[in-house]
């Protein structure tokens, strides 16, 4: 390095130097940024097949003992399409059937806004008695130890073992509600977590709307579901 | 205070290892990373999963960063470091989610958080960008061990004292009636209080006796 051309402070930058630095910042992002290319390239199978099996393993998890798996997705016109994945955009939902080929129930995927940012999961419902069966959350960034215990809180979890969904007419009967803790007293209501209140209503809402936009869908196809087609 | 200082400037004869994990520990001793300290650490696993992650993080980009320390000019080390530090975690998560969704589901939300923890930083400023790749790595293991051991500290006590359970297995039985306040943030200053104090304690033990000690 020459002497600097405008004489000041130790730490004032010349042309010269200016340039320097922002070749260096140019290179340090370049290289950063190659970086996480190449990891997103290399991983990115790796981490779909991954989810594929997660997914599968949560159905499976909701709706113990199905041994065949079929996947729908559920089109912007209201029509049923068979997916071969069990990943991908778009509402979908999974059809899960026993050694002998009977429906066991359904597995709809659903997100909703929480306390921090998107809440997905999958829950259970049965097309027979109108009925959310199983509840799992897949993927969430609520608070650790408060908003983060609608997963794991088993009082909570109990609250999905026949959750009132019935609709009629393409409406819901009563809306899936979400109460203060200690107050449920019908069918369709959550218990919510004390000390986790705005992701146990984010849970609610996500419910009410899934079983709104889904369940009449999957009655009104329920004979072709049954047949798995 | 200049005293402390002092004390915690003193890093040549340590081993830059030990140094990060017990000596100069980033949270007992330096105070540093309060935030992810806190906030995270209302149960055992999540102190360990945030330490494991943090400890990766600094190791591969303290040896980066070590290595073209001699091309940074010192007016913008801290942008470059902050890039390089931020490109580390982004690779972490990928990976982490490459290697194991489960492993990721318990991680997830406090990988991003690694770069907003002031730690990191300080280190690469006051290390990394100074030493050799070897002792920079080193360092950043030590330390980010150190973080792991601290955040640990705290974890216990607040999901024992908390939830009554250690590791998510109850401990204290059915007659326990947990604190739910260990839980939320003021639990986190008062535990972190409390491990403050037994260390100042402990200091102030050993000065008495070095200066005992020195009279006779």
């Amino acid at each position: 390095m020459s002497s600097p051309i405008i004489p000041g402070p130790a730490h004032a930058p010349s042309a010269a130097n200016s340039i320097r630095m922002v070749r260096l910042l140019g290179a340090v992002s370049l290289m950063c940024g190659l970086l996480i290319v190449a990891t997103n390239i290399l991983t990115k199978d790796r981490i779909q097949s991954n989810q594929e099996t997660i997914t599968r393993e949560s159905v499976q998890e909701l709706l113990p003992g199905i041994k065949k798996q079929v996947t729908y997705g559920l089109e912007p016109s209201g029509e049923l399409k068979v997916l071969t994945g069990a990943t991908g955009e778009g509402k979908k939902f999974f059809a899960g059937y026993d050694g002998t080929g009977k429906l066991v129930g359904v597995v709809i995927e659903a997100s909703e806004r929480g306390y921090a940012d998107v809440i997905s999961a999958l829950y259970s419902y049965s097309p027979a008695t109108q009925t959310i069966i199983g509840f799992k959350v897949i993927d969430m960034r609520e608070t650790p130890g408060l908003g983060d215990r609608i997963k794991s809180d088993i009082p909570f979890l109990a609250n999905f073992k026949g959750l009132d969904a019935k609709v009629e007419n393409g409406k819901e009967v009563h809306n899936i509600t979400t109460v203060k803790h200690g107050t449920k007293k019908n069918a369709w209501e959550i218990d919510a977590i004390s000390g986790a209140t705005i992701s146990s209503r984010a849970v609610g809402r996500m419910l009410q709307k899934s079983v709104q936009d889904v369940t009449p869908v999957i009655l009104k196809n329920l004979d072709r579901i049954e047949r798995g087609n | 205070m200049t005293a402390e200082k002092q004390a915690v400037t003193i890093t040549a004869d340590t081993h830059p290892f030990l140094n990060g994990l017990w000596k100069q520990n980033p949270v007992f001793v330096m105070v540093l990373g309060m935030c992810p300290t806190l906030a995270i650490t209302n149960s055992v696993r999540n102190a360990i999963s945030m330490g494991l992650a943090t400890t990766f993080v600094m190791v591969v980009s303290y040896g980066m960063i070590s290595a073209i320390r001699k091309l940074i000019p010192k007016q913008v080390r801290i942008a470059s470091f902050i890039a390089i530090i931020a490109c580390g975690v982004t690779v972490v998560d990928f990976l982490v989610k490459a290697i194991s969704i489960p492993v990721y589901q318990a991680l997830g939300a406090y990988i991003p958080l690694i770069v907003s923890n002031c730690l990191t930083l300080e280190r690469a400023e006051a290390y990394a960008g100074k030493q050799p790749v070897i002792k920079s790595m080193l360092d950043g293991l030590g330390m980010g061990l150190g973080f792991a051991l601290a955040l640990t500290c705290l974890g216990m006590v607040r999901e024992v004292l908390g939830a009554g359970t250690f590791l998510g297995y109850p401990v204290l039985g059915s007659h326990f009636e947990p604190w739910v306040l260990f839980l939320l943030p003021p639990g986190g200053f008062i535990s972190l209080a409390m491990w403050l104090l037994f260390f100042a304690w402990r200091k102030e033990r050993a000065a008495k006796l070095a200066a005992a000690e020195a009279t006779q």
